[in-house]
């Protein structure tokens, strides 16, 4: 069950990386596949808290308590507390972007899509982080 | 239907009110508590309360707000940023201090 929701987690939040990007690389072109893409990259962004919510509510407390007990407690503090809360933008984020291309303002919907990029590479790099250090 | 739903409003709302609900539920214990007590846990309970926001001021601030450089479209960039920004400063704070 762990590993599942683990790896829906990983495939989801690079997906969160990757998707926009490549609606990055087709607005200028006003591709076909854009709104449908959109809809479906903000999809994404809203079903990531499945995982990301059955990792943190059942999985990480015990993890929680090996990083306090140990030299690194703003692992926890600092980190992890960051991470979730960042992490609840993310699809508010994508869905104004979406939102974005969907009412025909793909030039500004491009700093959003950015941006959900960017949450989700810091956000994957300080659960990468607090993984290392809980070891 | 999307025309109607003003989402920089909604943005700008989830932004503010995350930063917020996050500061007085780690100042105010009882508040989390609350939280926890309602959703089962406070990290729900953020989730909740930013997605209202985000869809009930989407609906209910149609109209666009514009004043100069201060145009809705910036306002909702730059409240998200100043807000992930703040939350990131205030754990880091709460630990040092």
């Amino acid at each position: 069950m762990r590993d599942f929701v683990l790896f829906a987690h990983i495939i989801l939040g690079l997906a969160l990386i990757a998707f926009p990007i490549l609606i990055i690389t087709g607005l200028k072109k006003q591709s076909n596949w854009l709104k449908p893409f959109s809809i479906l990259t903000a999809a994404v962004g809203w079903i990531l808290l499945l995982p990301s919510g059955k990792l943190y509510l059942t999985f990480y407390p015990a993890t929680k308590t090996l990083i306090n007990a140990g030299s690194k407690p703003w692992l926890h503090s600092i980190l992890m507390e960051t991470k979730e809360h960042w992490g609840l933008l993310i699809p508010i984020t994508a869905t104004v972007a979406a939102g974005l291309v969907l009412t025909n303002r793909p030039e500004e919907s491009k700093r959003w899509w950015i941006l959900v990029i960017i949450i989700s590479i810091l956000v994957g790099v300080m659960g990468r982080i607090i993984k290392m250090g809980a070891v | 239907m999307m025309a109607r739903f003003n989402f920089y409003a909604g943005a700008t709302a989830s932004a503010w009110l995350l930063a917020t609900l996050v500061i007085v539920a780690e100042l105010i214990v009882p508040f989390k508590t609350l939280l926890k007590t309602i959703f089962s846990h406070h990290w729900i309970g953020k989730a909740v309360a930013i997605t209202l926001a985000f869809i009930i001021f989407g609906f209910l601030l149609k109209e666009k707000v514009s004043s100069g450089r201060f145009n809705e479209s910036n306002i909702a960039w730059y409240s998200t940023i100043g807000n992930l920004l703040a939350i990131l400063l205030f754990f880091v704070i709460e630990y040092f201090v």
